[in-house]
């Protein structure tokens, strides 16, 4: 992640509590090839996801997304469809810290589930947690990235966070 | 400062002073289980870490049970990734396809001990609170950190206090209270907090209703589920730990909560509780959910395969017959389940009756072999988690329920209070 970076993408909008076994079905883990096992992404809660999704789009999300199982291929199979960030209401905290340990950035925005129409454009200023919907022209404040966080993503995920300080 | 019992443990395990909730403290793990998110995945993160040895390989449990034994070749080689990870390390607890389900498995080898920290690759790592330990779950990244450290960085969480008080009222299980507390606080209501249960119904409950309400606390958001130490505990861990150390952990008498529950069950019985599709938090007392035909019963997985399980279920079915348009699965949780089952006559019991016993996996409740099911069809189970399309087909439907309830409604065919027959 770079500094100054501000993303920009389509958004791909959900309600609350999307879990994980609906980001990815279990019957679907064993599977070894995450491209493989990417194609069956939102499978249940959105079939079409595949075909509608683009590299940098951002998903956006009502109350507790995430929950449920500890999955790591559920960020990963975000990442592998080129999703940039996840901005929902609030997260479940495994999924929250798999997020940042795959590399990807998730901020809380109050009140943004209902303020972004699906496919809109949305640029999003990770540092600052400002998500700016281009339809709209609003501004949304989002929490900042909390310090921690913020090292891992910095570091390009987790494994690259060890690495450099265990080496 | 006072503490919650995770504060305290949390604070036993960090060089820092004080810790308090919302703190990010590092700390050191006293063992961590894995099961075939080793194999599938942090393997080849370790790999990439540039990692050599396991930190302590006296402190790690490795377990193939979600697909056991394999019902195919990607399974079948993340098993073989799992066996040669435990030779090539030495690994000294090792559960192969043969041996159950982790969490029972983990808890059967005395391995879950008052005041550890103990970490899982597996949501449901929760259910060590049971024993009186601070124990979450983690994925395969931060699990492959752990593996090369020993270490791991934690938020330190606020707690919600719960007291129940009272006895379970007859054909009334621990699942059916846990159903209800989940569904009072919501899918997040304790999202990132520890749930602490006290009081006269927890101090008399057996390990194993322990183990399944501390299990589902994950259900509400939660990092970790804990209970006091109890007379019930001290004598799994004589049985279970011979001669291994532990230390029970009480919380301060000023210790801050965030929130506080309270049941008492002698004025306002618990009923048997039914939670719905598609979430274990919209569960509601059996009478009030109408008539519910289905097409498959399972008694199972981490959160309700134990023996306790199986018996109460044998003493439903006893001499009856399950509904001919229903199948009834039953997969004890472990092998040592499995076979004090069958010693005491319980197998029988169920197989008279109709029941299906399969051999010990997580299987069904993940939708992954013996026991998926098929478009539009409805199951009772006592499973942790009825989301859509978990147990099989995106158009199937489940419901959860505690063991009794399952059995109860194998004999009808519909949905049944295990009151009523």
């Amino acid at each position: 992640m770079r500094e100054s970076q501000v993303l920009e993408g389509k958004a791909i909008v959900f309600g609350d509590d999307i879990n994980t076994d609906q980001i990815i079905q279990g019957r679907y883990l064993q599977l070894l090839d995450y491209a493989e096992m990417a194609q069956h992404t939102f499978e249940v809660v959105m079939p079409d996801f595949v075909q509608v999704v683009e590299e940098g789009d951002i998903i956006v999300a009502g109350r507790n997304f995430g929950g449920g199982s500890s999955r790591e291929e559920a960020p990963m199979v975000l990442k592998t469809n080129g999703i940039s960030c996840v901005l929902a209401e609030s997260f479940a905290r495994i999924f929250y810290r798999n997020a940042f340990n795959v590399g990807i950035p998730a901020i809380v925005v109050k009140g943004i589930s209902n303020q972004v129409k699906e496919l809109e454009r949305l640029q999003v200023n990770l540092l600052e947690g400002i998500v700016t919907p281009l339809g709209s022209g609003k501004r949304l404040v989002g929490e900042r990235i909390p310090q921690k966080m913020l090292e891992i993503l910095r570091a390009g995920g987790a494994v690259e966070w060890y690495k450099s300080l265990y080496r | 400062m006072p503490y919650t019992i995770a504060e305290k443990i949390i604070a036993a395990h960090t060089h820092e002073k004080n810790v308090s909730p919302g703190d990010i403290v590092d700390v050191s793990v006293d063992f961590i289980m894995v099961h075939e998110v080793l194999g599938s995945r942090i393997v080849s993160i370790l790999e990439e870490m540039g990692f050599k040895k396991v930190w302590d390989p006296e402190k790690v449990l490795v377990v193939n049970d979600h697909w056991a034994p394999a019902p195919d070749t990607e399974s079948a080689q993340i098993h073989v990734r799992n066996r040669q990870f435990v030779r090539a390390q030495d690994i000294k607890h090792f559960c192969d396809v043969d041996g159950g389900i982790c969490h029972q498995v983990l808890a059967e080898k005395g391995l879950a001990r008052p005041g550890m920290l103990i970490v899982g690759s597996d949501s449901h790592s929760t259910t060590y609170g049971a024993f009186n330990a601070f124990s979450t779950g983690l994925a395969a990244t931060d699990s492959a950190m752990i593996l090369a450290t020993g270490e791991i960085w934690l938020k330190v969480p606020e707690a919600i206090r719960i007291d129940i008080e009272g006895q379970l009222p007859t054909r009334v299980m621990s699942k059916d209270i846990i159903l209800k507390i989940i569904t009072d606080l919501g899918s997040d209501g304790a999202n990132y907090k520890s749930m602490e249960f006290f009081g006269s119904l927890i101090d008399n409950l057996s390990v194993g209703s322990r183990m399944t309400m501390c299990n589902m606390t994950v259900e509400a958001g939660a990092k970790c589920g804990i209970m006091p130490m109890s007379s019930a505990v001290k004598d799994w861990l004589e049985k279970n730990a011979a001669g291994r150390e532990y230390s029970p952990v009480s919380p301060d008498k000023d210790a801050e909560y965030s929130g506080s529950l309270s049941y008492d069950l002698t004025d306002d019985p618990v009923e048997p509780m039914v939670a719905l599709p598609h979430s274990p938090v919209n569960s509601k007392p059996v009478s009030e959910i109408g008539d519910v035909e289905i097409d498959q019963a399972f008694i199972g997985s981490c959160t309700n395969g134990r023996l306790e399980d199986l018996e109460i279920t044998a003493q439903i079915l006893k001499g009856k017959r399950i509904h001919k348009d229903v199948r009834l699965i039953i997969t004890p949780a472990s092998r040592r389940t499995y076979i004090e089952a069958m010693r005491n006559g319980t197998i029988e019991i169920l197989m008279d009756a109709g029941a299906i016993v399969t051999n010990s996996t997580c299987g069904a409740c993940i939708g992954g072999h013996l026991g998926v099911l098929g478009p539009s069809e409805v199951c009772v189970s006592s499973t942790n988690r009825n989301f859509q399309g978990r147990m099989g087909h995106p158009t199937s439907r489940v419901f959860l329920a505690s063991p009794a309830t399952v059995a109860a409604s194998a004999i009808t065919g519909i949905i049944t209070d295990p009151r009523e027959v």
